[in-house]
């Protein structure tokens, strides 16, 4: 595969990502940034490793105000079971060997790989007895009157980030491809000997990587208006930092407390088109704080650029009440994003209840976002959208369904799915209700 | 799928044409020829006035026809246009934009088969899919014209000639909805239009300077198959006609109904009030609409009832004894303006009418 040398580094290494395959890695190989450069291992006895498969804030880069920062290169691996049934020993042997391949290979760490293997309610029908009560697991569904998206009912996710491209296309092919050694350890089972991948989807995410990947050979890709406005820092083509410390869940939090499943979590992954000429040409700079924060965080000049200044926390807190969000949409007419979805994301005690875990995505050259958010039970997740969608809201008209409503007039929902991460004990093709 | 496209770019970047890439490209024709001419800018009073005459009449074409769920949508097209979003009492113009390729304005009408009401307030996206590959998708704005009456409409760019499907999504309705209405529209649909542009689709549409532009009053609706959003008549309208009250050259139709109609709780009389437009009497959705008669002061409801049409209601007893009847708009019309609407509507004093 004749691969263009002439891109620039990262954006080649995206581009392999996105592009997957043997040959965009050995093309990677030669050309990412730090390639040469050896990749640390992992472990022989995985016991070393945290039984929660999401247990990835301190193995991940983290700022100075504590906010993590997650692994700039992710692929998602979408992935039915190869029989009818419920899976075999054999298949379930298999899939427990690939794994501790690449806990072997690779360094459980930004700087070799994190990942999860997660499995769909779908996937679980498969049995006879059910999910226990101790796991909230419904199947996906609608979550607004304006959305029609497409289920992703595939048995399981194989969730792959790493700063190093090289690494996550690498464990991908060691898995599913060819690729007989991982960072040097020998492939002993690969997971695409009991599965098969339906859908492969790719991710990024941190300063600088959205406004490289808006154009490609000067033309903007779909969803992004001929003026090129990402900013230059930016994590996120909507031109803003997310996922500050003080507005995202412990992993403690979202863990399933009790049960076979003990150590786990549920996951919820959305797929979201942006569509970005409004957002940015129609909008000035304090249109876009008020849809994106709150009007008030507009008006009290609190963010700067894309937000760094904000630290730890987004300060939303102090907006959530309905007496300041009628004021605002009296005064502004605008309703902000973070400031509706945050009012159903706090428990009694202030906690809050979901971790989201979202990168961008050009997957066929369109503009969008994946969505991973983690909670303890999934109908959180459903509660935390519904108050994003601010139905509430739309008695006062100025506020409708998708104007004026936070970001929804920009983004647009096309795949929802919804999965349970197992603890690692039950990681590997697990029953309903593994012993 | 992508994979094999993305590995074509990887090959072929930084050389000039792009294979195997959906950017648009260039159409034959740009807006600034032929037919397709652009209406000519109008200078709009920065004030507030009254409907005026548009300064020009367009012609349209129709994309196609279709059932999504309980609805009937139509897509229609013709010369981009400006218009004006509105939000609370301000009015921001959007321009008829540019870029390579083919500009339209597109429009879509959405209505209840069964009794001919369009549905004047929900979220509506468009999404344009030429030859499989995606152009646009966008949230498109209900507003209002004096060719088009209430319909959704934005301004789009047909990179060129060709294949496209326009899909419609129509959100579930927020607004209250009673009598037959009850349990209806609840649901978002999709409406599927697919359609082929062509030189001739070009050529149908057009402008032409109309007489009287810029004096009160408004041009002619079209003669369409489908509803526009007119208002119904007053002599149409069930109930006691109260009166007729005007504010901020909108027209409101009061009347009282014995009983509110199913679906709204409390006693009767029932309240209705219709904003229309002047002179074509299209419906004025989406604004807060507070009555007071007697010692009841209070908001009307957006409603949607098949026999009053889109209105604002309230059951107040004591409307029966009251002589008097206020209504105040605490925010004018949330909707979009076509050229001769867009000083209208916008600062809207309080009314009184003796009943
Ligand atoms: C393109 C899509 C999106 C972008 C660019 C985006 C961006 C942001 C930003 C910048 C914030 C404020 C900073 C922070 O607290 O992280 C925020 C807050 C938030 N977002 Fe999003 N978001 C998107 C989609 C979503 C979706 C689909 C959900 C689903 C429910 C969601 C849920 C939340 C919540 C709950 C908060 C408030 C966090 C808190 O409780 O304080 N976001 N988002």
């Amino acid at each position: 595969m004749d691969f263009d040398e002439s891109l620039p580094r990262r954006q080649f290494v995206k581009a392999a990502v996105a592009a997957g395959g043997a040959s965009a890695l050995s093309a990677c190989l030669g050309r990412a940034p730090r390639a040469g450069e050896p990749v640390p291992t992992g472990v022989s006895d995985i016991s070393n490793l945290p039984q929660r498969q999401h247990a990835w804030n301190d193995r991940v880069r983290v700022d100075a105000d504590g906010n993590v920062h997650l692994p700039r290169h992710q692929t998602f691996l979408y992935l039915t079971v190869d029989a009818d049934g419920p899976p075999e020993d054999d298949a379930r042997g298999t899939v427990e060997a690939a794994l501790r391949t690449l806990d072997r290979a690779y360094e459980r760490s930004n700087e070799g790989l994190v990942y999860s293997l997660a499995y769909a309610p779908s996937y679980f029908d498969r049995f006879e007895a059910t999910l226990p009560d101790s796991v909230d697991l419904p199947e996906p569904r609608r979550l607004s009157g304006f959305e029609n998206p497409t289920f992703d009912t595939q048995d399981a996710l194989l969730h792959l980030a790493s700063d190093r491209g090289d690494v996550v296309l690498e464990a991908e092919e060691a898995m599913f491809g060819d690729r007989s050694e991982a960072n040097g350890v020998a492939v002993e089972a690969k997971l695409g000997d009991a599965l098969t991948v339906d859908d492969r989807r790719t991710g990024f995410i941190g300063a600088g990587m959205p406004a490289e990947r808006q154009a490609q050979a000067g033309e903007p890709i779909s969803g992004i208006p001929d003026s090129l406005p990402v900013p230059e820092q930016s994590p996120l083509f909507m031109g803003f930092e997310a996922g500050f410390a003080g507005n995202q869940a412990t992993e403690d939090y979202v863990t399933i407390p009790e049960g076979p499943f003990a150590g786990g979590t549920t996951k919820h992954v959305a797929n979201l088109r942006q569509r970005l000429g409004d957002w940015y040409d129609e909008q000035s700079f304090a249109e876009r704080v008020m849809e994106m924060f709150s009007p008030s965080h507009a008006e009290q000049g609190l963010v700067e650029g894309v937000g760094d200044n904000l630290g730890a926390d987004s300060g939303i807190d102090a907006v959530l009440d309905p007496e300041t969000i009628q004021q605002s949409i009296s005064d502004h007419g605008r309703v902000g994003h973070a400031q509706k979805a945050a009012r159903a994301n706090r428990d009694a005690d202030g906690n809050v209840r979901i971790l989201r875990r979202h990168v961008e995505s050009t997957d066929d050259d369109v503009a969008s976002l994946h969505f991973p958010s983690l909670q303890r039970r999934l109908s959180t997740f459903e509660e935390v959208r519904a108050a994003m969608n601010g139905d509430d809201l739309t008695d006062n008209p100025a506020i409708r369904q998708r104007v004026n409503n936070g970001i929804l007039e920009y983004i647009f929902v096309q795949n929802r799915g919804n999965f349970l991460v197992p603890p690692r004990r039950h990681r590997a093709l697990p029953t309903p209700r593994p012993a | 799928m992508h994979r094999r496209r993305l590995l074509t770019l990887l090959a072929g970047a930084g050389t000039v044409g792009l294979a195997g890439c959906n950017r648009p490209q260039t159409a034959g024709t740009s807006t600034d020829d032929g037919t397709g001419s652009p209406p000519p800018s109008t200078p709009t009073g920065s004030g507030d006035g009254g409907v005026y005459v548009q300064s020009f009449v367009e012609r349209m074409g129709r994309l196609g026809t279709a059932t999504a769920g309980p609805y009937r949508v139509a897509l229609l097209y013709t010369v981009p246009h400006q218009f004006w979003t509105v939000t609370n009492a301000q009015r921001s113009l959007v321009p008829r934009g540019g870029g390579d390729g083919y500009r339209v304005h597109l429009m879509a009408t959405v209505w209840d088969p069964e009794t001919g009401i369009a549905i004047p307030e929900t979220g509506l996206s468009l999404e344009l899919e030429r030859d499989g590959a995606l152009v646009s998708e966008e949230v498109i704005y209900p507003m209002l014209s004096q060719r088009m009456g209430v319909h959704y409409g934005g301004n789009f760019t047909f990179p060129a000639d060709g294949d496209y499907r326009a899909l419609i999504d129509v959100g579930a309705l927020s607004i209250r909805r009673t009598g037959a209405f009850r349990g209806r529209f609840g649901d978002p649909a999709t409406a599927e239009i697919p359609f082929r542009f062509t030189a001739r689709d070009r050529e149908r549409i057009g402008t032409r300077e109309s007489p009287g532009a810029g004096d009160p009053g408004a041009v002619a609706p079209m003669d369409t198959a489908f509803p526009l959003g007119r208002a119904p008549d007053v002599e149409a309208m069930p109930g006691t006609h109260l009166g007729t009250a005007r504010s901020g050259d909108a027209v409101f139709e009061a009347v009282r109904l014995t009983d509110p109609p199913a679906g709204v709780d409390g006693p009767g009389p029932y309240l209705s009030v219709s904003a229309r437009t002047p002179y074509n009497r299209f419906v004025l959705p989406a604004m807060s609409l507070s009555a007071s008669a007697g010692s009841f002061d209070g908001d009307l409801v957006r409603t949607l009832d098949p026999d009053l049409g889109y209105h604002y209601g309230a059951a107040i007893p004591e409307l029966t004894e009251a002589d008097r009847l206020r209504l105040a708009v605490t925010m004018p019309p949330q909707i979009g303006r076509h050229e001769g609407y867009e000083r209208a509507f916008l600062t809207m004093p309080p009314m009184e009418l003796s009943i």
